[in-house]
């Protein structure tokens, strides 16, 4: 059952509830019901049901329900004030253009009256906000356990231990040849480990975090390669307003490698283009290569992963996809927005 | 011993060679940078001994392997303890993980030397055909075998295939059985027939067939027939 269909019958049981609450009452406090106090009590019903899904829709419009903490109160506060009295007041017209005697405009009535209505929309956010505190301490949930197993699989075979052994192994080698660079070569080395393995720290890093991994990534992959293998980097200067999942950058990257120019004899060339446009990123792998799907196409690994990642923290606003750029190039493309949903 | 170190990468080739400077019995003649260049180099220079990374670009080590007619020694390097790898019998193979631990090469070497000695003291000179102490490479699904010439029984030609049986295994190479029988020392392999070719040391038991064919039985019970014609030439090789 999807969200909207779940509030559609909590708001039609719940206020059909109120009428027939209202209605019994009415029969039991007095004689017998006019027929002008049953079309009055359904009106109201009817305006509640309005108010309150108005009320609903800018909830979602203010993104009050990306807050949800204390600091609501007062807002909620007010919008219950707001839409109570008008709410008085509509009852106060039918009352008066249905002419029905029994309201008499005491201030007893006025106090009792406009509490209840109160009490209804109180009652109402109580449920509404609840609940979503709730969907959002799951769904949180659901995002840690999958970040978990996500960390543990990275770890596992994302790591690569192709990538760091050979990559250990060339700086051996570079220790006697080129000092200099093997001492920062390790350096580098040591930086990918650790963002690696602290992973689960943050769901999001800035976009210039995510490039620095990736630089020290291409360049340790440059003493492996040496001329097998070119980087070309164009980065937008907005996108370092941008977040991005840790690592996700660079394991397209390593893939572009692994998969693409690993298996060149000549090697190719990787090039990394991000482009900002109406607040959203577009980040551009390019890599010489051909992807292959299907049974003898791997549908890496690290694939399945950016794409459920992406759907976790960005719902349906970023994009991912992977196509062949003519005979000799792939092109993977992540597109996402500026803010994620978690 | 004379080694070809096979791996694309530079920096670990000069690793590697550098490594081997200490070991005075190991002279590296080449190094190649790719399966299609190891190959050439197999042939020109035939070495004693393949360092071979099992991931390269565009062939691996082992089409490299399965290229070759004859392969030398074969030490595998790689960077990690890879699931390719677990196609081996453990015993029959050789592997040394990137970086490279001296003493672990040192071990290595020492096991290849003594092997390589018990052959030069059997007396076995090169020639250009398989004997008995070369072997070969084989690859049939995901399972791989060094197996010496001389634990071969027998090979049956199944159209493009050939099935080499040996021990307890009959994995198929992808071969014609009369480029493999030219290849072959005359010696210790005869072709029995249009589909078999046969290890004479392996027999048991010659016995006569219809119209002056023969069947060889072989050791383990298997039983091959020797086709009229060829039955002729056999015993003229058998007889004194």
């Amino acid at each position: 059952m999807n969200r909207a269909k779940i509030y559609w019958i909590c708001q039609i049981v719940g206020w059909s509830f109120y009428a027939i609450f209202n209605l019994a009452l009415f029969v039991l406090l007095e004689e017998n019901p006019v027929g002008n106090e049953i079309t009055a009590q359904l009106m109201l019903t009817g305006y509640f049901i309005i108010s309150t899904h108005i009320y609903r829709n800018l909830i979602i419009k203010w993104g009050w329900l990306r807050i949800l903490s204390p600091d609501l109160i007062p807002r909620i506060v007010l919008s219950i004030i707001v839409l109570s009295i008008s709410c008085f007041v509509f009852e106060l017209l039918i009352s008066l253009f249905l002419d029905i005697s029994r309201y008499d405009n005491s201030i007893v009535w006025i106090v009792s009256q406009f509490s209840a209505i109160i009490f209804m929309y109180f009652l109402w956010s109580l449920i509404y906000f609840v609940y979503h505190y709730f969907e959002n301490y799951k769904s949180a949930l659901k995002y840690q356990a999958r970040i978990n197993e996500i960390q543990l699989n990275k770890l596992k075979s994302q790591l690569n231990p192709h990538f760091i052994f050979n990559g250990l192994n060339s700086i051996r080698a570079l220790i006697d040849e080129n000092p200099r660079k093997a001492k920062m070569a390790v350096t580098q080395l040591s930086n990918i480990l650790r963002n690696t393995l602290g992973m689960n720290e943050k769901k999001l890093i800035n976009f210039s975090e995510e490039l620095s991994t990736v630089r020290d990534y291409l360049d340790l992959e440059n003493v492996r390669y040496e001329e097998r293998l070119q980087t070309v980097l164009n980065i937008h200067p907005d996108s370092y307003r941008f977040y991005v999942p840790p690592l996700m950058v660079q394991t397209l990257v390593e893939n572009g490698i692994k998969h693409g120019i690993a298996n060149l004899v000549d090697g190719g060339i990787l090039e990394l283009t991000t482009e900002v446009n109406d607040g959203v990123m577009k980040i551009e792998i390019k890599n010489s290569g051909q992807y292959q799907n299907g049974p003898k196409g791997r549908k890496g690994y690290g694939i399945a992963n950016t794409v459920q990642r992406l759907k976790l923290l960005y719902g349906d606003k970023a994009k991912f996809n992977i196509f062949n750029q003519g005979n000799e190039f792939v092109v993977t493309e992540v597109i996402i927005p500026q803010q994620a949903i978690v | 011993m004379k080694a070809l170190i096979v791996d694309d990468e530079r920096l670990a080739r000069k690793e590697l060679s550098s490594l081997l400077s200490d070991f005075k019995k190991i002279e590296v003649i080449g190094e190649a940078i790719n399966a299609d260049d190891a190959y050439q180099k197999v042939q020109e220079l035939n070495p004693d001994l393949l360092f071979l990374d099992i991931q390269m670009p565009g062939k691996s080590g082992f089409d490299l392997l399965e290229m070759l007619d004859s392969v030398p020694q074969v030490i595998f390097t790689t960077a990690y303890d890879e699931y390719a790898l677990r196609a081996f019998d453990v015993n029959a193979l050789d592997y040394l993980l990137k970086p490279i631990q001296k003493e672990r090469l040192k071990e290595s070497l020492n096991k290849l030397i003594e092997r390589q000695t018990a052959r030069t003291q059997a007396g076995v000179a090169k020639t250009s055909h398989l004997g008995v102490t070369d072997q070969v490479f084989v690859k049939d699904g995901d399972r791989c075998w060094f197996v010496k010439l001389s634990e071969v029984r027998l090979f049956e030609s199944e159209g493009n295939y050939i099935k080499v049986y040996f021990a307890d295994n009959r994995p198929m190479i992808h071969k014609s059985l009369n480029a493999l029988d030219e290849k072959l020392d005359g010696r210790s392999f005869f072709r029995a027939s249009r589909k078999h070719i046969i290890n004479l040391s392996w027999i048991e038991k010659i016995e006569p067939w219809f119209n002056g064919g023969l069947v060889v039985q072989l050791k383990g019970g298997q039983n091959v027939e020797v086709s009229r014609r060829q039955a002729a030439r056999f015993k003229d090789m058998m007889s004194l």
